[in-house]
């Protein structure tokens, strides 16, 4: 887990776990709101995926519902590599959201010749500020945020939610 | 059809930028009052269109339909055109660009453009929620990119790498902006001055930005008013401003559509400038000011590049070279800019595009020498958009 008491919060941490969808920092997951709802339920899997074009064969990152290339809907959900190279990195200490450690590792990932995903900023968890080099190889990591409720009729269901980041390979 | 007219900037104003003791319709008044100051002719049934460009105003002063609140307070009846617009950091510009095509096509005669931001809420860190909101939220926003310094850090850490830019070359930008935000009392930073030192000693935000890379998040508002040359001759005997050419451009939302071969290169700021360099029929060596998007240093410097003011890759020995001075090649940002004058997002072009007014009128506070032409761009989003907007003393035909 990248965050060890992220998962713990059920709602808003920074509002003591009050859920207020507006000051939300993860996606709704959920098959209620969205219908890419399957990448979410392929984090859960451990699997990094998107949609892929039937027609013209387009991979589009992120995953849509239809192909941004020739607007087709015949879609299917395709693997991505789950390692990158650290092409540029910050360490930031002033301003990261709250919820969020400070400081903040991102970086520009560059997942190789001929990859569908050329490159994504990504955070960088599990590792200390003065650890990552330029060049450094890191890997694709699924951990738990914290969920929310949903009114469906008349009951509260809570959505669990996962995300990701890349770590070190060490 | 009616012959097509020109759309010309006949003046403006802003309220005081800053973190400001005030409401949102409180600074769009206080930026009419200033337009009206500017433009005394000026009389509130002149005005038949109204655009709005602001991004917070649903989410941090409960003002979702944001225009009829600004007829109400400013006393305005508009009839050809009445809404709000956003795109962000680019919202009065991309506003200016729909008032063109209004007034050249004779749906509207004057249209006050204004932009407006009520950034801090009476919980400061709210804001940073907010943040989240105006980067693609459910992806790169999810990874923690809040407020954008990490973002434009890693550029700037690419750029350096790639063409050898420095942290004194950023420390030059600021500094001359700096120098530029003398006079300009209503400046977020008014009456603050910057040395090199100064510069590069400042505590780090996110590496290699120090404080005084970084603009900051201000409140405020802009007004300018965009009319048909005929109407402008009754509001002012001042020169015309022609608004020349425009171009407005976006590849992605989120990071992996970025469209360049690495972070340094801007292609799609290309692409902008080429669409108004072409409509103004002009090109970069025409310009004799311009207003660059200076969230960052290294925006400016990369935004130069890309704009053609030099070449790519020497942005950074063009701005410590004196390029940017009042007498330099290209002066930019000579009221300030965003690192001094502050940024409230849909206010800042709209104060860009007043400036460049003021130049080629011949009335800046830092006046650049027989100004005939000016340019004024925004990024907006994650460096997702750009707009580029061009003015003249003559119009294109």
């Amino acid at each position: 887990m990248a965050d060890e008491n992220m998962a713990e919060i059920v709602g808003t941490p920074a509002l003591d776990g009050t859920y207020i969808s507006e000051m939300d920092m993860w996606p709704f997951e959920c098959q209620e709101f969205n219908r890419i709802y399957p990448f979410y339920e392929n984090l859960r899997a451990g699997k990094f995926t998107t949609t892929k074009c039937q027609k013209c064969g387009h991979i589009a990152y992120p995953p849509g519902v239809i192909c941004p290339k020739c607007w087709s809907d015949e879609l299917e959900w395709v693997e991505l590599p789950q390692k990158a190279r650290i092409v540029t990195f910050t360490e930031t200490q002033a301003g990261a959201p709250i919820g969020f450690p400070s400081p903040i590792i991102m970086a520009w990932l560059n997942f190789g010749e001929g990859a569908p995903l050329k490159h994504l900023l990504a955070r960088i968890v599990n590792c200390k500020e003065g650890e990552l080099n330029e060049g450094d190889e890191v890997k694709f990591v699924v951990f738990d945020v914290p969920s929310h409720p949903i009114e469906i009729k008349k009951e509260t269901k809570i959505c669990d939610r996962v995300y990701y980041a890349f770590e070190p390979v060490k | 059809m009616a012959e097509k007219k020109n759309a010309v900037i006949v003046g403006g104003g802003t309220s005081k930028f800053g973190v400001r003791q005030a409401h949102l319709l409180d600074m769009i008044q206080e930026a009419m009052k200033a337009c009206s100051d500017d433009i005394p002719a000026l009389k509130p049934t002149d005005i038949d269109g109204l655009i709005v460009a602001t991004t917070m105003a649903g989410r941090h002063s409960s003002a979702l339909n944001t225009a009829p609140l600004v007829v109400h307070r400013l006393g305005l009846s508009p009839t050809a055109i009445c809404i709000r617009l956003d795109t962000l950091c680019a919202g009065s510009n991309s506003a200016i660009i729909v008032a063109k095509g209004l007034v050249e096509s004779g749906m509207a005669e004057a249209i006050l453009v204004t932009g407006a931001e009520k950034v801090y809420m009476p919980q400061r860190w709210e804001t940073n929620y907010t943040q989240l909101m105006v980067n693609d939220h459910d992806w790169d926003s999810a990874m923690g990119l809040g407020v954008p310094p990490p973002f434009f850090a890693m550029i700037a850490k690419m750029h350096m790498k790639r063409y050898g830019t420095t942290k004194e070359q950023m420390a030059a930008v600021s500094v001359t902006n700096y120098t530029y935000g003398e006079g300009h009392t209503k400046g977020h930073f008014a009456g603050r001055s910057l040395t090199i030192e100064g510069a590069l000693e400042a505590r780090i935000i996110a590496d290699p930005f120090g404080l005084y890379d970084c603009c900051p998040l201000s409140d405020g508002a802009s007004a300018v008013i965009i009319a048909s040359e005929e109407k402008a001759k009754e509001l002012t005997d001042r020169p015309p401003v022609y608004i020349r050419g425009t171009g407005q451009h976006a590849s992605h939302s989120m990071s992996a559509g970025w469209p360049g071969e690495t972070l340094a290169e801007w292609t799609h700021l290309k692409v902008a400038a080429e669409v108004a360099f072409k409509n103004a029929r002009l090109t970069p060596k025409d310009i004799d000011v311009a207003q660059t998007h200076d969230c960052f240093t290294i925006s400016e410097i990369i935004e130069l590049e890309e704009l053609g003011f030099c070449q790519k890759g020497e942005g950074g020995d063009f701005v410590a070279s004196g390029a940017i001075d009042i007498d330099g090649e290209i002066p930019t940002n000579t009221d300030g800019g965003l690192l001094v004058y502050g940024h409230p997002f849909g206010a800042s072009g709209a104060r860009q595009s007043l400036e460049i007014c003021k130049q080629l009128q011949g009335r800046a506070i830092h006046q650049v020498k027989d100004a005939a032409f000016g340019l004024a761009h925004n990024l907006s989003g994650t460096c997702s958009q750009h707009t580029v907007v061009i003015y003249g003393k003559e119009p294109v035909d």
